[in-house]
């Protein structure tokens, strides 16, 4: 099954090529580019900053994992890279560069050939994601139709073909299979397999595992982390469990209220945090196998996470900062490079 | 702790069947069995954690104990008392000495009633306290989990997750109960304010002698805050321990490998794991024999067929595998 898919992956990418000229003289070997997105809702009570200058790469065959908790912006990140953005949510700055080309100043059109084919998305939910009255091996192939001229049956056996590669044993059977006959860890690598039935270039994976049992979520990283060292994705984690992120990112971008607070490689980020939010972050999580010292209480963060719409001045996190002094809050704090790759948005850093 | 460990709680094979009903006459065509013959014991001042992955019965355990879900067999000692045994009326007043948490701190407020009307529910149950008195001890109960009192007249809507999860928490505390069933009162919640909620029931369990039965499926919580630990698959107990034994070396190949499932927040730590194959089975037919031997790493013929007693392999750790 890996030769025939070996075989037909080539083909595709040379239509994809053809089609786009300029991604052959881009020089950089990065395949996504953010730069400065700003994505705003315009609300009746005010304006939510949701993502507020967000900057990052992700070159070919790696992963970026984006970290943060619920209401940082990491979703409507990923979300603005495909461009779901809905009303009164807007995109009201910046560039996304897939392979160049700025997605931001493309026609409808042309995103809906974008999505699916260069870019696609695994969501959190896999119930909710696939549709309850359609075979999943339908589902799968309607991607391949909607984005390449083939035939039913060939698009049903790219189907099966997909459905082999994450591993679902009886793959031919399975795909005549309703959703609400597999499993949720099966439905998850339906997820993926319509993903990475077209061969995009990025996939963003939005909490992949988190509606899943331990078990099988080291079942679906670890198919993740395979799928993209074979095919050489690109690849966008988000989460919110420090531990999957650790499990398969080159690097780290952590969100606070809608901006990168740090980014930098994993092993960096991991083992010397710069920003008090990743320090904190990290030190609240209890450690498995830490039983003989553990009588000790958990380091908390105090307070709760700011209302979006009444942001604090200077530094969003300044209020729950142990580090914080009145120069926090006097004016907005850049991102400041500590050490090669890694940068840091503290003044005390 | 009390230096003499003096069980409050006895749990012995307690079973809850759900029935499954098919065709016009509703038949019973099968049973989920949910939770099918577990025993442990909880002491005076301890936390039993019990983990598992979902559908292996440690939420229906959890409130088959407090007798929300009628037991279909087993007995249940609490505190000296057969709770089985009771009328209707003696539970209703049993029921102040146990209390539970429930996850969602969005879907167990009643979003029409005032946070006072919330707390002081339990007083109003139990004909204690009126007036101003009750007033009071609601403000009390509100400074005890980290609110002001002036939150008394809001609603829930006006308050994040970490905080609803304070009021539930004040709510078990109105009786001064003496076992709290938490059923993962901290998974809804951000990694930031889990170790808020973690700390105030620790303290909580130091300031009243507090006993805690912690339901999760989220292991380093449950070693962090339990002393004793109990892991479920399929509506079985097949390791107990305590919580040292448990995650530093556990001996079921099923705890082994729920623990090598546990994502570590360290790059450097990324291991061999023991990754197991396929999916839990259904609880309404589940594999003869033991349990696990279908997903089992070193299962052999006889799990097949002879269902592992939960027994004690060595001191206070007990496992149900006959490898062991």
């Amino acid at each position: 099954m890996t030769d025939e898919r070996s075989e037909c992956k080539p083909d595709a990418k040379r239509k994809r090529d053809s089609a786009q000229p300029q991604e052959t003289l881009q020089p950089s070997r990065d395949v996504l580019e953010v730069k400065n997105l700003k994505t705003y809702f315009f609300t009746d009570e005010g304006i939510v900053k949701a993502v507020d200058d967000v900057s990052f790469r992700v070159p070919k065959g790696k992963t970026l994992g984006l970290v943060g908790e619920s209401g940082c912006g990491k979703s409507i990140t990923a979300m603005s890279i495909t461009r779901l953005i809905s009303p009164p949510g807007r995109i009201v700055g910046g560039e996304v560069l897939l392979n160049g080309r700025n997605l931001i100043s493309l026609s409808e059109r042309e995103m809906r050939q974008v999505r699916g084919a260069q870019i696609s998305m695994i969501f959190q939910e896999p119930m909710t994601a696939l549709n309850p009255v359609l075979t999943v091996g339908f589902q799968i192939a309607e991607a391949v139709s909607a984005h390449e001229r083939v035939s039913k049956r060939e698009a049903w056996a790219r189907a099966v073909e997909a459905m082999k590669a994450v591993s679902i044993p009886d793959a031919e059977k399975r795909a005549k299979d309703y959703p609400h006959q597999l499993s949720g860890g099966m439905r998850q690598r339906i997820m993926i397999a319509m993903a990475l039935v077209c061969h995009p270039a990025l996939v963003i994976a939005d909490e992949p595992t988190t509606a899943l049992d331990v078990t099988i979520q080291a079942q679906i990283l670890e198919l993740l982390d395979s799928l993209r060292a074979q095919y050489q994705l690109s690849l966008i984690l988000i989460s919110h469990d420090l531990g999957v992120i650790a499990e398969v990112a080159e690097t780290v971008a952590v969100m606070y209220a809608g901006k990168i607070v740090e980014i930098g490689a994993a092993m960096d980020v991991f083992h010397n945090p710069k920003h008090p939010y990743t320090q904190g972050l990290l030190r609240s999580v209890p450690r498995l196998g830490t039983s003989v010292e553990k009588r000790d209480r958990l380091y908390a963060i105090e307070g709760t996470v700011p209302n979006l719409l009444h942001l604090p001045g200077g530094c969003s996190f300044a209020p729950r900062c142990y580090k914080r002094t009145a120069e926090c809050t006097l004016a907005e704090i850049p991102l400041e490079r500590v050490a090669e790759l890694h940068e840091v948005r503290c003044i005390h850093a | 702790m009390p230096d003499v460990a003096e069980p409050l709680l006895s749990v012995q094979h307690l079973k809850k069947y759900f029935p499954i009903h098919r065709g016009v006459f509703g038949r019973v065509a099968a049973h989920v069995k949910a939770v099918d013959d577990i025993s442990f014991t909880i002491n005076k001042g301890e936390t039993f954690g019990l983990v598992g992955e979902s559908g292996c019965g440690k939420t229906t355990a959890g409130r088959a104990i407090l007798r929300l879900l009628e037991p279909d067999a087993g007995t249940i000692q609490f505190d000296g008392i057969d709770l089985l045994s009771l009328g209707k009326e003696q539970l209703r007043r049993k029921r102040r000495d146990m209390q539970i948490i429930f996850q969602d701190p969005y879907a167990s407020l009643n979003p029409r009633m005032t946070i006072r009307t919330i707390v002081s529910e339990p007083f109003a149950i139990h004909h204690i306290a009126r007036g101003s008195e009750r007033n009071d001890r609601v403000a009390d109960l509100l400074k005890t989990v980290g609110l002001d009192s002036s939150v008394m007249n809001r609603y829930p809507h006006e308050f994040s997750g970490g905080q609803r999860q304070r009021i539930g928490i004040a709510r078990a505390l109105a009786l001064k109960p003496k076992l709290i069933v938490a059923d993962e009162p901290v998974s809804a919640l951000d990694v930031s304010i889990q170790a808020q909620i973690i700390n105030l029931l620790a303290d909580l369990q130091q300031q009243f002698g507090l006993t805690y039965l912690f339901i999760s499926h989220a292991i380093p919580v449950i070693e962090h805050i339990s002393t004793r630990i109990g892991v479920m698959y399929l509506g079985k107990l097949v390791e107990v321990g305590t919580s040292q034994q448990i995650c530093t070396a556990p001996k079921h190949p099923y705890t082994q490998a729920l623990l090598s499932a546990v994502p570590i927040p360290d790059p450097a730590a990324r291991k061999e794991r023991v990754v197991l194959r396929g999916d839990v089975p259904t609880p309404i037919d589940p594999p003869a024999g033991c349990r696990f031997h279908t997903r089992c790493p070193i299962a052999v013929d006889r799990c097949k067929i002879d269902e592992p007693p939960l027994r004690q392999i060595e001191d206070g750790r007990d496992a149900a595998c006959h490898l062991v």
